[in-house]
């Protein structure tokens, strides 16, 4: 596939997270259509090439709910957990990157070349510093540093004790992105790694339900709803809107959590 | 003498020629008997053409008089067999020439020998047009039932005397001129109209989604707040009804016999609701001779059952079959019939028995018991049928003021039904090749193909059958309700905001 150099990254805004790092990629190459937006806001799902069934459920519940608050998926294209986030991220009709621990011309076959060009026909991009590296023990890690410079927030989903997404979640802490770690069974040796993380409180832990997304305060919507419960006839004929369009409104900002529904009725806040 | 009249018997919708067989003998002892399976109706014939012969000033011979209705094994039901009976009498009796042309008989004698309404008229008509040009001879009130059907000569008999001077070709009937189905006729929004219910903008709005997707519709909300006048409404906003499927209404209103006298076709859709108290076979049909039941008599309409927790548990469950399969099939000792019913369900319920749970100015007086039994009393597997639910709340006072002049956008009947017709044709033309009409009739497999939901949308549903822990069923059942909403706005694909939009009907916890 047709891949793109990038040589002057350091001018695009929405790559200064690379900067942190102690030794920042010199060139950037890619595959796919470049957009910087996809950069402002990028969460990392990390974990094991040996990945679960519990693994493959977390990565279930929590990439469609990143998704829906218009997060970017990075993760390290890598099968196990790496893949299985870039594959969710993009049936749910997100936008997701994947840092490549290889150089961009090499040729992808069967599963891998089906992701990949998944991931750039859904607007996503493949990255990588190199041009013709081949991948060895070294590009791995060398690759996680990226990974974690570009992201926020850094999620490990699932790791065994010696496990390479531990690279990243230790450059995470330096580089002083927000940690996180999904809890496990503690009989689960895929999910020893994790479980440590959060007991020595290198990492928070992850429970799926992040925090409600605040949107805009002055949604007329909502202001009408803090001083008095409605039901959706009511708030449609109050704001003058067509009653679909109201709903749809209501649906959305219950799923976010900013309203709740009892007998019809819809109230501010959760529960 | 022995003479054959050609007459029908209807079972169920299923139409069979029925030979009336007369003899008047001149040895034997006088008497009149009629077998071949003939109920009490039929028994009775004897004595209403007896009297209705003699009050129209012929004779009845003091013969013995033998009619058997053949075939001789087929249950006869009813008194259309009075008009065929009695003028094999006359004819076997030398006071009639016998007939010549294919003629079929039916209609039910009133003693001084007029001709009285009779059920199935249409069913006949029908028949005789599988004839090579067949003419019927049916009671006047009745016959214009008949005026639908093209090749039958249809002559509307007043009385028995205007029937034998017609058959001695001294003073001929006029035949009925043929109609032609006429369902494009004028906007009437029949017994309510949307316009005339104040608020209730979403149980407006799900009454459109139900009416253009084919999906049945659960309201709940306190007594009074106009769920029943909501559920009246549907029938106007629903596509008018084809020539075939008018025909097919009909047909079941004429066995019923509940056709007005006079009435030929019926163009409106049927609004069907029976009361609570409701037993099986009103609901479903039955009887000794398999009668439709109310699911029937709404095929093609809507079939409301306003609260209803208030039904027989074991009466409801017998709705499942023909909600699934849109037909009924009745087996009784005399035989096996099968009715068409295919509905839309529009189903009432109060939020808790005493109807006040949630009302901003009445206390409900239920205990948490008694609404979880209320609630519990509604059959899983029907509500599991049910794809929308609606919150049919209070009405602020204001809203209610007659004074008060009407909003300029509220939603009216005739906007609502054009929107639905669009929908409709969408549809018709996404079904093409299958053997589907509307979205809610889709199974999993046609989801999938004919969904055609974004990735987006579908990420909105994930994220809601999460939170909401929806079975598979009802995230089935959401992407049908989502499709609807799109066709309503013409889109191709489903976007989120459809999406969103359809999980305001999701069902109640």
């Amino acid at each position: 596939m047709q891949y793109q150099r990038l040589a002057n990254w350091k001018t695009v805004n929405s790559l200064a997270g690379l900067c942190d790092l102690p030794h920042p990629p010199k060139q950037l190459f890619y595959q796919g259509t470049w957009n910087p937006q996809l950069f402002t806001h990028c969460v990392a799902i990390v974990g094991s090439r040996r990945m679960t069934d519990y693994g493959r459920q977390v990565i279930e519940k929590i990439v469609p709910r990143l998704v829906f608050e218009k997060k970017t998926i990075v993760s390290g294209f890598m099968y196990g957990v790496d893949q299985y986030a870039h594959e969710v991220c993009i049936q749910n009709g997100g936008k997701t990157v994947a840092v490549l621990g290889w150089g961009i011309n090499r040729v992808l076959e069967d599963a891998d070349k089906k992701l990949a060009d998944a991931i750039v026909a859904s607007g996503g991009l493949l990255l990588s510093e190199w041009e013709t590296q081949k991948p060895t023990l070294w590009t791995f890690p060398v690759r996680n540093r990226i990974v974690a410079a570009l992201s926020a927030d850094v999620i490990v989903v699932e790791a065994a004790l010696k496990c390479g997404s531990l690279i990243t979640a230790t450059i995470a802490q330096k580089l002083k992105r927000k940690l996180w770690a999904v809890p496990g069974p503690i009989t689960s040796r895929l999910s020893s790694a994790t479980n440590a993380l959060i007991a020595q409180g290198r990492a928070a832990m992850w429970l799926g339900d992040g925090p409600p997304v605040l949107q805009k305060t002055d949604d007329p919507l909502l202001s009408l709803l803090e001083t008095q419960a409605l039901t959706a006839s009511e708030l449609a004929r109050k704001l003058e809107k067509p009653v679909e369009d109201i709903g749809a409104q209501l649906s959305l900002l219950s799923l976010t959590g900013q309203l709740t529904e009892r007998g019809g009725k819809y109230y501010v806040g959760q529960n | 003498m022995l003479v054959k009249i050609n007459s029908i018997a209807n079972v169920g919708l299923e139409t069979i020629p029925v030979d009336v067989e007369v003899d008047v003998a001149d040895k034997g002892f006088p008497g009149f008997t009629i077998v071949g399976l003939a109920s009490k109706a039929v028994e009775e014939a004897r004595e209403r053409v007896k009297t209705a012969m003699v009050n129209s000033g012929f004779d009845f011979p003091p013969k013995k008089i033998m009619v058997n209705l053949a075939p001789a094994d087929l249950p006869k039901d009813g008194a259309a067999y009075d008009l065929p009976i009695a003028i094999g009498v006359l004819i076997a009796s030398g006071q009639l020439e016998r007939l010549t042309a294919d003629a079929l008989f039916y209609g039910e004698l009133s003693l001084d020998g007029t001709l009285r309404p009779t059920r199935g008229i249409l069913l006949l008509a029908l028949y005789a047009n599988t004839l090579q040009g067949a003419s019927i001879f049916v009671p006047k009130p009745s016959a214009p039932e008949a005026t639908m059907v093209a090749n039958v000569t249809v002559y509307p008999v007043g009385t028995l005397t205007d029937l034998v001077r017609h058959l001695n070709q001294t003073i001929p009937i006029k035949p009925l001129a043929h109609d032609t189905i006429r369902t494009d006729e004028e906007f009437d929004s029949g017994e309510s109209d949307l316009k005339d219910i104040a608020g209730q903008e979403q149980a407006k709005r799900a009454l459109v989604i139900a009416a253009a997707g084919g999906h049945n519709l659960l309201m709940w909300g306190p007594p009074g707040t106009g769920k029943t006048m909501l559920a009246r409404a549907l029938p106007g906003i629903l596509p008018p009804l084809s020539p075939e499927e008018a025909l097919e209404v009909t047909r079941i209103y004429s066995v019923s016999g509940l056709l007005a006298p006079g009435t030929s076709i019926l163009t409106k859709r049927p609004f069907r609701s029976p009361h609570h108290g409701v037993s099986a076979a009103g609901l479903i049909g039955g009887g000794s001779s398999p009668q439709p039941g109310e699911v029937s008599l709404a095929h093609l309409g809507v079939l409301f059952l306003d609260e209803m927790p208030e039904f027989s548990r074991s009466v409801l469950e017998g709705i499942r079959q023909p909600m699934e399969d849109g037909a009924v099939e009745i087996v009784r000792v005399m035989g096996h019939v099968k009715y068409p019913a295919s509905f839309t369900l529009i189903a009432a319920i109060n939020p808790c028995p005493c109807g006040y749970l949630g009302h901003p100015r009445r206390a409900c007086t239920c205990t948490q018991k008694m609404i979880a039994k209320y609630r519990h009393r509604l059959s899983g597997p029907i509500v599991d049928r049910i794809d929308l639910t609606v919150l049919v709340a209070p009405v602020e006072v204001e809203k209610l003021s007659v004074t008060t002049q009407v909003d300029n956008n509220t939603l009216t009947s005739r906007q609502a039904k054009l929107m639905v017709v669009k929908a409709r044709a969408i549809q018709s033309q996404r079904f093409t090749g299958t053997h589907l009409y509307t979205n809610s009739q889709m199974k999993n497999r046609e989801v999938k193909l004919f969904g055609k939901l974004t990735a987006e949308a579908e990420n909105f549903l994930k994220l809601a059958a999460e939170k909401y822990d929806f079975s598979a069923r009802s995230y089935m059942r959401l992407i049908k309700v989502a499709r609807t909403i799109a066709d309503l706005a013409g889109a191709e694909t489903i976007l989120p905001v459809h999406m969103a939009e359809a999980l305001q009907y999701k069902q109640l916890a």
